[in-house]
């Protein structure tokens, strides 16, 4: 068999084991180690509508925070590695919302209604538990979520100061650990600009 | 009629399986086990290997008729984060066949993200 040929039949065949380890998911599908991701090709960020805001008196816009750093992160307080990384958001909040950083919480229910993700007292009442003082979108329709075209929580993407997009990944990540330190790193790089 | 175990296996789109003795099919992330007790069917939530079930958001069988039963089980891990006992439900009558939407939060281990699975039944 030819090298060529070899080379079609391995990719077919990781086609298909592709295929079968696909789920009937409506939304996502977890990939090992995705922390790192981000994409090469800057492109603009796209204008969320969201609203109803928790930790703002009045929602927050694209346009309205040209010339900030924005830090999404989009999660759900049901979501333990979404609420494991609410540490490291905070100390990022605290230690650069003075020096042009914009945190913004995209909370994105993973249930139907029943499930108390939607609801606006819940997500207060974990808001101040968690101590989180950045602002906070209720993401009850997913539209930002599918704007976006996130998969997993917790995701992130980071916004520069004229509206591109520069870095997004997804995973926990806690206070000091590798994976907060580059997005430390980032954001610190993002700043200077 | 005693105890009966039935197991299905949950893939792409279904499935009920009819007898103990059917092969299970090719591992999905859950499978749901049907076991009738007295005039009730007990449905229990099946991880595969690797897969941890997030107990913050109980999973769901959104019945055909509206009803949504969750799933639940007294023993979590012990940052309650995670079903440590698989997590069941009681579906009032007996029945052999489920139909409706099961929705489960779960994370892979040591993944550091969790999806949600969504089947239709």
């Amino acid at each position: 068999m030819s090298r060529s040929a070899l080379l079609l039949a391995f990719s077919a065949g990781a086609v298909v084991l592709g295929t079968l380890a696909l789920e009937s998911s409506s939304r996502v599908q977890a990939q090992a180690s995705p922390l790192l991701a981000s994409r090469p090709d800057r492109r603009p960020a796209r204008p969320w509508k969201n609203e109803s805001w928790l930790n703002a008196d009045k929602p927050l816009t694209l346009e309205g925070l040209e010339g900030k750093v924005v830090l999404l992160n989009f999660w759900v307080f049901t979501c333990y590695n979404c609420t494991n990384t609410v540490p490291s958001l905070v100390d990022f909040d605290r230690k650069y919302r003075d020096k042009g950083l914009t945190l913004i919480g995209i909370h994105t229910p993973e249930f139907p209604p029943y499930a108390g993700e939607h609801d606006k007292g819940n997500v207060a009442q974990k808001l101040k538990q968690y101590h989180i003082e950045y602002p906070n979108a209720q993401d009850n329709d997913s539209k930002t979520w599918k704007l976006y075209g996130i998969r997993f929580w917790p995701s992130f993407v980071l916004i520069d100061k004229k509206g591109v997009i520069r870095y997004e990944g997804v995973g926990e990540f806690h206070l000091n650990d590798r994976n907060y330190k580059l997005w430390d790193g980032r954001i610190k790089e993002l700043l200077a600009e | 009629m005693s105890r009966i175990g039935v197991t299905a296996w949950v893939a792409a789109t279904v499935v009920f399986a009819g007898s103990c003795a059917t092969p299970p099919k090719p591992a999905g992330v859950l499978r749901l086990q049907t076991t009738l007790v007295g005039p009730n069917t007990r449905l229990t939530l099946l991880a595969a290997a690797g897969v941890k079930v997030n107990a913050r958001l109980k999973p769901a069988l959104e019945l055909s008729d509206g009803r949504v039963l969750r799933f639940d089980s007294p023993r979590l891990t012990p940052d309650s984060a995670y079903f440590a006992e698989s997590p069941s439900a009681l579906a009032p009558g007996r029945h052999t066949q489920v139909h409706g939407t099961l929705r489960a939060s779960v994370c892979d281990e040591g993944a550091a993200v969790c999806r949600t699975v969504v089947l239709g039944l």
